[in-house]
């Protein structure tokens, strides 16, 4: 690809330097004149219909200014995650309910004068419960009569999608080898560091807010219609925030609280939860399962393939319908084939909710038809990598979405990988290499993963951009920085379009009431939509500088081109700079070079190829992963060193997912065992293995901004099959779940040795 | 965190009498790394918080080749994990502290508060029993010692009455051909809290210690094992008998953490590894 | 309320405290140095973490009033090459947990200014970051430890 003058470079990011003092703000680190802290009660039961509830001697304590019960808020039925015109998200949540719907739900909260008063007032909120059989698993949800929410006659969230190419029988029919199995996978959790917080303040019957979102605009919208508001009412304020990972795009319930409480009380109310809290109330990803049997010929051609996919979305919606979409519609790609049927359901359950998380779905299938491609390779006679490769998508080829693939850069991670590991010595079987209770093993996955969550939901990508007199530009913005370098890579968008130098274009954003709407940073969006509407709304202010240049430089327009902020005339030395093209001319100021636009995109998709190496101690059971190698085709790299990050940080989530981390909910009681972070237990320093990262720009996208694609879904999805076929590989045991625990590679050896 | 009252005695008599004015409702404060965690999540209460830090005498550390550590009741796990005496000295109760926390925690936390707190999975608590560590109390009823193998009664209870205090522990000094280990098994390499954690001191052909942490409610020796052991001479055959009976002696429970079988299973891994391990160190 | 007197940042300041305000929240609420992240409150995340007397640990697990007469050093109070070298390599995503590493970073090479790479994983290994997978973290600490031998 042709080299660009800020794109593809390092830049140095603009929120750095602030993020390294102390000094870069998030909510949490606001305090207002006459503040009160909030503190939430929460259920100690998973199902139940709240018979009493009486806040009378809470209200009485001293230093306690508001408490508020179900009987306080008003009721309205909303969104969990209010995507607007999407099928995605499932209304059906109140602020607070008189049912409690799984353990920790939220059943009052109190403001006082210090969050010590509100925790000690919490114990004076008296609650009687009339408990009802609480639904743990989906199989209790599925055959009980019990009803969780009343807008169905099932325990579904949604009806079960269905997706149907080709004929599976008949493909069926062509296969030499079938294949098939069933996936289970775990609770894993974002745990972002930054818990939830919100701060609210009313002034003239308008509300702002300041909060760790995602998503401000939604915060914003879902405010405004639950509490009754005009949009010009509710201002949603955001900064900097400590990670989301997708879960930051829901509501939790505390911004209507805290909104309410403050208005309730006429002065400001800060609420953040505790660690505990960001488990208890927070989202996790959706726990399920994966029936998949695909059919090969014996030269490794897949024939057909037939999942059912079962999602466990726990007491709410959420993110349930859109999880069940896309992670059953990924399944009709990665490794191609015209047979296809997949089926898939969420269902209700009194635990936890389940919500967005990086892989959004895809996690969870890609998990499964990854492994599975291995169990295929063992039974064809071939390498896996090889195998893959051979069914690897490419150009042309039908995508999830329905768009065709552009470009090869599955096959090229896939190729890319296989020499950097040299693959052919690596992948060899260790099964009987050893007497030693230590035993290695590599192994490989795949994953493709959308740009942006078009067409499943219609989003679109806004930006204006506007030009100084003093030849400096400045881009407005809705899109958040989650921290991974977004905003510095808009402004390197913006700075190559306009032809200026990087340090001379700023980002505006985090503002509800100033910058362009904008859906919220999640499923890879912001640098792909976000992009490419900064690209295109920069192009239109340069067109205006350009000709207010021209006359400048008696010369037409398209005669001109800018670099570093100069002007010049194509093969002349007639130059002029930016600045001067735009300063004010005899003290009158030239016309406001201001320029909005709208991106409409078409699709793309990421791809991956994971390679690892694992140890496993076969009389602990403990399994260590000693280097990964992340191969990455993401189209034009905008900041190579951001990008990376992306990917190591997924691929440390992953190796979690696989490994260590599980939201474990008592199956008796539905309380919750592990909330915190002792006992979730995310890899940490120590744990991590040296990751070398590899990035190919081999399948541009031309819908992206100089053709980039989007980086951070996709690093979470391949690490998942890597390290369950390399554990094959390593010990030739076959786990078709995760996180695999010690004591399940104990008993997996003793399975072996009975056989 | 929930209201306290809070004071900084300035003498054992005066934290001794304050603790016995509010009977079980007051909660001595060394580090603080597990109090105010307990207190934060409401798995202790306090009315009353007394710092001991302020009482002269509780912070030395000290060595005699003859009479061994001394570990007073504000020493932290830090220093003992940079001595370079307990580096040399007590290897195995360095081995564990490296492996308590973060260097922020340790910092921090105390030994004397790592073994008060009484946590049957605490990591101090094997090497410290396999060393033969013994307890000097200060109570309103004057000072007492108690061989740590004897001080605790349950998870979280000690033979410490409201009114007492940890003051000091003692480590005997180390017999020449003598092996320490201290094994932990947890999930991370950091950060962890041990599903098992097997302590050996091994002199060879003398005694030996073999102590068992997070497996029954209390730190446990493994004496059957010892048995087997004690005085003879070592191989491999009588190590896997010995990490067999340890395994037999061991009562652990089911929890999130691990299972009860598993746990047990990895008493026998861990005791042979340890054993192994020890006796070359002897050597 | 105990009034006490401490050494913050290399200032004399005086701060009016409730026995029960940990220094964490006693360095955000009452010496406005908001800088010191709260992640978890119990000890086990770092992100609180600041130097009393050179030492790190967790502010959320010591008691404001134990600071009475010593020295406190937040991540406002460091000036050090460790900074660029985050910045520079990608040491920080969303920040949060990057003044407690810095902050600990820096004790560690106070420490032992040519650490090793196992060395540097074993010092931060009561710093927990969800962004970075830990990579960048350890090559700006290394770059940092190397300019400063330099």
């Amino acid at each position: 690809m042709s080299k660009l003058a800020v794109v593809g470079e390092s830049q140095r990011r603009p929120d750095m330097p602030g993020k390294v003092s102390g000094r870069a703000q998030y909510a949490g680190d606001l305090s207002l004149p006459g503040m009160l802290h909030a503190k939430t009660k929460r259920s100690n039961v998973a199902h139940a219909r709240i018979k009493r509830i009486d806040a009378t001697r809470a209200l009485a304590y001293d230093g306690v200014k508001a408490v508020l019960t179900h009987h306080d808020v008003p009721r309205v039925l909303h969104y969990g995650s209010p995507h607007p015109r999407s099928a995605s998200v499932t209304r059906d949540q109140y602020i607070l309910d008189s049912k409690v719907r799984y353990w920790g739900e939220s059943v009052a909260v109190v403001a006082a004068v210090s969050e010590e008063i509100a925790e000690e007032a919490l114990d004076l909120i008296e609650v009687e419960y009339e408990e009802l059989p609480a639904l743990l698993s989906v199989d209790q949800a599925l055959s009980s009569s019990v009803k969780i929410h009343d807008l169905r006659n099932d325990n579904l969230v949604v009806d079960p999608v269905t997706v149907r190419r080709g004929d599976v029988e008949e493909g069926f029919g062509e296969a030499d080898v079938i294949l098939e199995g069933t996936y289970t996978m775990g609770r894993p959790t974002p745990a972002y560091m930054e818990p939830n917080v919100c701060v609210s303040q009313w002034s003239e019957e308008r509300l702002t807010m300041w909060i760790s979102t995602q998503t401000p605009f939604m915060v914003r919208g879902i405010l405004a219609e639950v509490l009754g508001l005009p949009l010009t009412k509710v201002r949603v304020l955001v900064d900097h925030m400590g990670g989301g990972f997708g879960a930051k795009q829901d509501l939790f319930q505390s911004e209507f609280l805290c909104a309410l409480l403050a208005k309730k009380t006429g002065r400001p109310v800060r609420m953040e939860f505790t660690r505990k809290e960001t488990f208890l109330g927070g989202r996790s990803r959706h726990p399920g399962t994966v029936w998949l049997k695909q059919g090969f010929r014996s030269d490794g051609t897949i024939t057909a393939r037939q999942a059912r996919i079962t999602f466990n979305s726990g007491a709410y919606g959420s993110h349930a319908p859109g999880v069940t979409a896309v992670g059953t519609t990924a399944l009709t790609s990665l490794y191609r084939c015209d047979n296809v049927l997949l089926e898939g359901s969420a269902v209700y359950t009194n635990t936890p909710i389940a919500g967005a998380y990086r892989g959004y779905g895809v996690v969870q299938t890609y998990y499964a038809l990854d492994i599975q491609m291995d169990e295929a390779a063992e039974k064809l006679g071939m390498d896996p990598a090889e195998l893959k490769l051979r069914n690897a998508v490419r150009e042309g080829d039908l995508s999830p979405s329905g768009h065709p693939i552009v470009g090869h850069g599955l096959e090229d991670c896939i190729r890319r990988g296989i020499l950097e590991t040299d693959w052919k010595k690596r992948n060899r079987p260790h099964l009987a290499s050893s007497e030693k209770p230590l035993r290695r093993g590599w192994g490989m996955g795949c994953e493709m993963h959308g740009s942006s969550a078009y067409p499943g939901i219609k989003e679109q990508g806004n930006a204006t951009v506007r030009m100084n007199d003093d030849g400096t530009a400045q881009l407005f913005t809705g899109t958040t920085g989650l921290g991974t370098g977004a905003h510095t890579a808009l402004a390197q968008v913006v700075a190559e379009e306009l032809g200026l130098r990087f340090e001379d274009v700023s980002v505006v954003h985090g503002d509800t009431d100033v910058v362009p709407w904008d859906i919220g940073a999640f499923a890879s969006h912001t640098t792909y939509m976000g992009g490419r509407a900064a690209q295109m709304a920069a192009a239109e202010v340069k067109k205006r500088m350009l000709a207010i240049a021209a006359e400048a430089l008696e010369a037409s327009a398209q005669d001109l081109e800018v670099r570093q902020g100069i002007v010049s005339v194509k093969g002349s030395d007639r130059r002029i700079s930016v600045r001067d093209a735009v300063g004010p001319k005899l003290g009158l100021p030239t016309p406001q070079l201001i320029a909005s636009a709208t991106y409409k995109p078409t699709k793309s998709y990421s791809f991956a190829a994971h390679f690892v190496e694992v140890q496993v101690d076969t009389e602990t059971g403990q399994i260590d992963v000693l280097q990964v190698i992340p191969v990455h085709e993401i189209g034009r790299v905008i900041h190579p060193v951001a990008a990376a990050g992306q990917i190591e940080g997924g691929i440390q989530q992953g190796i979690g997912h696989m490994l260590t981390e599980d939201y474990v909910i008592d199956p008796q009681t539905g309380r919750s065992l592990n909330a915190g972070f002792v006992d979730y237990k995310m890899p940490l320093s120590m744990d991590m293995p040296p990751i070398r990262t590899i990035l190919l720009e081999t399948a541009p996208d031309p819908g992206g901004p100089f053709g980039a694609k989007g980086v951070g879904e996709d690093p979470i999805i391949a690490i998942g099959p890597a390290i369950a076929n390399a554990v094959y590989n390593a010990i030739g045991v076959r786990f078709r779940h995760y996180p695999i625990t010690p004591e399940d590679v104990l008993n997996g050896l003793r399975q072996k040795e009975k056989h | 965190m929930r209201r306290f009252e809070y004071f900084e005695p300035a003498t054992l008599a005066e934290a001794s009498a304050l603790l016995a004015r509010y009977g079980g409702r007051a909660q001595p404060l060394a580090g603080g790394t597990d109090l105010l965690v307990e207190l934060k999540e409401q798995l202790r209460r306090a009315d009353c918080v007394v710092n001991i830090k302020k009482i002269p005498g509780l912070g030395a550390l000290s060595f005699d080749p003859q009479a061994g550590l001394r570990i007073g009741a504000l020493v932290t796990a830090r220093e003992i994990e940079v001595s370079s005496t307990t580096i040399k000295h007590y290897p195995s109760l360095v081995q564990a502290v490296r492996e308590l926390g973060s260097i922020q925690v340790r910092n921090r936390a105390t030994i004397i508060g790592n073994v008060c707190r009484a946590s049957p999975s605490a990591d101090t608590l094997p090497p410290l029993i396999a060393d033969g560590a013994v307890v000097s109390i200060h109570g309103g009823q004057g000072t007492r010692s108690v061989p740590l193998e004897d001080f605790f009664t349950g998870p979280g209870k000690t033979v410490l009455k409201s009114d007492e205090l940890v003051t000091e522990i003692a480590v005997p000094a180390p017999a020449p051909r003598t092996g320490k280990i201290y094994i932990k098994h947890g999930r991370r390499k950091a950060m962890e809290l041990a599903t098992v954690g097997v302590a050996v001191t091994l002199t060879l052909e003398d005694e030996i210690r073999i102590v068992l942490g997070a497996v029954a409610p209390t730190p446990i020796r493994a004496k059957k094992a010892e048995v087997l052991l004690s005085g003879r001479k070592i191989d491999a055959a009588l190590i896997e008998r010995a990490a067999q009976s340890a395994l037999e002696e061991s009562r652990p429970i089911s929890n999130v953490r691990a299972n009860a079988a598993y746990r047990r299973e990895m008493v026998g891994v861990l005791t042979r590894r340890a054993l192994q391990r020890a006796l070359d160190l002897a050597r | 309320m105990k009034k006490i007197s401490l050494t913050l940042n290399g200032e004399k300041r005086e701060l009016e405290l409730e026995p029960w305000r940990s220094l964490l929240d006693a360095l955000r609420n009452e010496a406005g140095l908001t800088g010191t992240k709260k992640g978890c409150d119990v000890g086990d995340c770092g992100a609180c973490t600041v130097l009393v007397d050179g030492k790190p640990l967790n502010s959320c697990l010591m008691l404001g009033v134990e600071a009475d007469g010593h020295e406190v050093v937040t991540i406002e109070g460091i000036e050090h090459p460790l900074q660029e070298q985050f910045i520079r390599l990608g040491g920080a995503q969303c920040g949060f947990c990057t003044p407690g590493m810095i902050v600990m970073a820096k004790a560690l090479l106070d420490e032992n200014p040519n650490p090793s790479e196992d060395e540097i994983r074993f010092g931060i290994a009561g710093n927990i970051c969800r962004c970075t997978g830990y990579t960048k973290i350890v090559e700006a600490i290394q770059a940092a430890a190397e300019e400063m031998r330099k």
